[in-house]
């Protein structure tokens, strides 16, 4: 059978057809027509002689095998060292193969192929800094996972992810309308405790126009309010967007190349519509990614930026903090142990591992923060990231992958863990739910807003 | 007095006693009784799975589960359901407080009602990251009266003769007292306007003479006559009163003793202290000690 009704190459594009394969739960029989679903061999041979970048290709080539990357990745560690797992061994494994034999490839080629692009790589680019010749095995992954979403092999959920990109450009059924509505019900809901909260909708040439990730809208609004009370509290002149409000990408995840686009080009609308001094993401690091790091090639653009300057919350927080906008009651810093979760998408990714220290040595009593080893740009996956986390089929394999991080929090002796990271975030929690290991888990925000100096302006009044 | 109310239920015995009253009230005041469930709590990132709050399985959440959920709250009241109750039944997906607070900024109810704690019923791990439990949480944020009733001993509500206001002069404390007075003038019933003036012993670097607090009782009693009296005459009975002591266990003593059955106290402490769950504020605590239903207010 070439295509099936829930599991096709065709993306899916309207509330309706996102429905329709919600209607099938787990994915079932979305797996089962996914063992029949053919090859298109000369769509595949055609994309990789239009989209393979020279690099890519010469990493292909160049590799010597020599096996230097394989301690580096967490997959490898944890599963036994298995040969399977050695980077370097599964990416030539699949995409070499593909390349090789010219995209004459199976069926079940490619399920095990999906396999290894979702469950055994979760595009954290740690193996790339060991590599001696600078192969980034993450990347590589990456490209692998578009090819794979083109020939309509991807798992369900980031099919179903990728669609609500492009029916609703958010990752959840979240609408434009649901977005203004539950950001003005939260900051009617602090507003008593914060007078003049307001949250400023579509203000032009705004210092700030702030952009979040749908789960917030959907289930944490409070997230929301965290954020309009510390960008009053710092006295800023924000916004936020009634469109391009979504800065979070599951289309990335699925290799979705052109709902990444689409959902991109929605951010960057915004900006141009807005002209904002910069734009402040929230607490996610794969929307970093996606919107500031790789969204300027997705969208074309010449100068490989994004319209206006764009930077991580973290980045924002430090600022604030540094400035003094925000202040810090000292006898309400953190005085426990405490650990952080280093985000490889704009910490290794973007290299801001300053700006979260910054952060720590403001928020936590001296002598009370504890760095996981090794940290920073070295620090590994959290055991969720490039989608792991919400496969159902991978659970399994996610399970195991937690135990990296499990034991890197385990050394340090902390309870409090902070992973201001909507993945790495979700990681943590279940690695406690699984392993129960006695962690709490916390975002910057809400810790923030507990130990605020709160200025004058914004005391209630009884 | 109710036209509307949104009746938010675990539909497992922790909120029976709930159950009653709700049934009760609508029935009382030809109310339309919107039963409201969050059946679980999302997980796993983006996917679809949920853990089903009563089973603590994990389960998909699609259309035939939720209709299949309906069903089983049906069965589970079918008792009450009969005769002509004007009922609704709504089940959601998301963490209890913020949904119950949705629906409720949806429907606009004039009453919320809260079952016991079912925290111990929650999941764990989720309720770790969600710091708070329902209830403050619904308390401090709902727009309309939240009623909560957590003991089996406060689950009636029948012919109300006496209500128990408690006052801490605070401006949420005035909002109580209108619909304190409100409550009293529709049931034809008895108000007992209640202050507790709290003496911290142990921990206060001097202990307050006895000559101290006579003096205190004596100034907060002015108040209340002065705050309340004018309004109170257009009742046929109240009482006004003034004890010292823990102000939570106050109260209830006080209610005790008017043979109250139903307690209205404003929700003052706006901002959620999350780290202190354990002692909360006044009118949580006086909702699980308190032997009749009690209502908090806040705005
Ligand atoms: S370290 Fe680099 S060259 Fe060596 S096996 Fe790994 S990817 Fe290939
Ligand atoms: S990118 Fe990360 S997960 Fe993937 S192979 Fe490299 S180290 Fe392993
Ligand atoms: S989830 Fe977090 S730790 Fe894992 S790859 Fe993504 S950013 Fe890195």
């Amino acid at each position: 059978m070439p295509e099936g009704t829930y599991c096709n190459k065709k993306p899916i594009n309207t509330p309706e057809e996102v429905n329709f394969l919600l209607s099938d739960s787990s994915g079932t029989k979305y797996y089962e027509e996914m063992t029949r679903l053919d090859v298109d061999t000369e769509l595949l041979v055609s994309t990789i002689e239009k989209t393979m970048k020279t690099r890519l290709k010469t990493w292909l080539e160049i590799c010597a095998h020599c096996g230097m990357c394989a301690d580096s990745c967490f997959l490898y560690q944890v599963n036994g060292k298995d040969p399977k797992q050695v980077p370097a061994y599964k990416i030539q494994s699949t995409l070499g193969e593909i390349v090789k034999r010219k995209g004459k490839v199976t069926n079940a080629f490619m399920r095990h192929a999906m396999e290894v692009a979702w469950a055994q790589c979760t595009c954290c680019n740690r193996c790339g800094m060991y590599c001696p010749h600078g192969i980034d095995t993450g990347i590589m992954f990456g490209y692998l996972r578009g090819l794979l979403y083109q020939q309509g092999f991807v798992p369900w959920e980031l099919k179903i992810g990728a669609g609500m990109h492009r029916a609703y450009r958010a990752q959840m059924d979240v609408t434009d309308a649901d977005f203004v509505e539950t950001f003005e019900w939260m900051v009617e809901e602090y507003e008593d405790d914060y007078p003049g909260l307001t949250v400023p909708v579509d203000v032009e040439d705004a210092d700030i126009f702030y952009t979040v990730n749908a789960r917030e809208v959907k289930h944490y609004p409070e997230d929301l309010a965290e954020a309009a009370v510390l960008f009053h509290a710092a006295g800023e002149n924000w916004t936020i967007a009634s469109k391009g409000w979504e800065q979070t990408s599951l289309a990335m995840f699925a290799g979705d190349w052109a709902a990444c686009k689409m959902q991109v080009e929605s951010v960057y609308g915004a900006m141009e519509r807005l002209k904002p001094k910069r734009m402040v993401g929230t607490e996610c690091g794969h929307a970093h990614r996606a919107t500031v790091i790789e969204g300027p090639y997705w969208a074309g653009r010449p100068d490989g930026r994004p319209p206006v300057e764009s930077i991580h919350y973290v980045e924002w927080l430090a600022q604030a903090l540094e400035s003094g906008k925000l202040k810090i009651d000292p006898d309400k810093r953190i005085q426990e142990p405490v650990t952080l979760q280093d985000s490889c998408n704009y910490i290794r990714n973007h290299g801001l591992k300053k700006a979260t220290r910054t952060i720590m040595q403001h928020i936590v009593a001296p002598g009370y923060f504890i760095e996981m080893s090794p940290n920073k740009e070295h620090n590994y996956c959290c055991g969720g990231g490039g989608g792991f986390n919400g496969i159902g089929v991978f659970r399994k394999q996610r399970n195991r992958a937690l135990l990296t991080k499990r034991d890197q929090i385990l050394a340090t002796g902390a309870q409090l863990v902070i992973a201001p990271c909507h993945n790495c975030w979700d990681a943590i929690r279940d690695l406690e739910e699984e392993y129960e290991i006695g962690i709490r888990w916390s975002f910057l925000k809400p810790l923030i807003i507990k130990m605020l100096v709160v200025p004058d302006h914004m005391k209630p009044e009884e | 007095m109710f036209k509307k109310i949104l009746f938010a239920t675990s539909a497992t015995r922790a909120s029976d006693h709930a159950a009653r009253v709700a049934f009760n009230i609508a029935r009382a005041y030809h109310a339309r009784l919107d039963i409201f469930h969050v059946l679980g709590v999302p997980s796993r990132g983006y996917s679809q799975v949920v853990v089903d709050i009563k089973t603590r399985e994990r389960v998909d959440v699609d259309d035939d589960y939720m209709a299949w959920v309906q069903d089983e709250i049906t069965t589970y009241y079918a008792d009450y359901l009969k005769n002509g109750l004007d009922y609704d039944i709504h089940v959601a997906v998301g963490l209890p407080a913020r949904e119950i607070l949705r629906r409720a900024r949806e429907t606009e109810p004039d009453l919320i009602l809260l079952g016991g704690s079912t925290e111990e019923e929650h999941d764990g791990v989720y309720k770790k990251t969600v710091a708070g439990t329902t209830l403050q949480k619904v308390a401090r944020a709902a727009r309309c009266p939240v009623l909560v009733v957590t003991r089996p001993a406060a689950s009636f509500w029948g012919g109300i003769s006496s209500i128990t206001f408690g006052t801490d002069f605070s401006k949420a404390s005035d909002k109580a007292f209108e619909f304190a007075l409100k409550m009293a003038l529709t049931l034809n019933c008895e108000l007992h306007v209640f202050h507790a003036l709290a003496i911290t012993s142990l921990s206060s670097e001097r202990l307050m003479s006895q000559d101290d607090i006579e003096q205190k009782i004596r100034e907060k009693l002015r108040v209340i006559r002065a705050r309340y009296e004018p309004r109170l005459k257009t009742l046929k009975q109240y009482t006004m009163e003034v004890w010292e002591g823990i102000p939570y266990m106050e109260i209830v003593k006080y209610a005790r003793e008017t043979h109250s059955d139903l307690i209205i106290m404003a929700h003052h402490s706006r901002k959620l202290e999350t780290d202190d769950r354990a002692f909360g504020s006044n009118v949580e605590q006086v909702i699980v000690r308190a032997g009749c239903p009690v209502i908090s207010i806040n705005r």
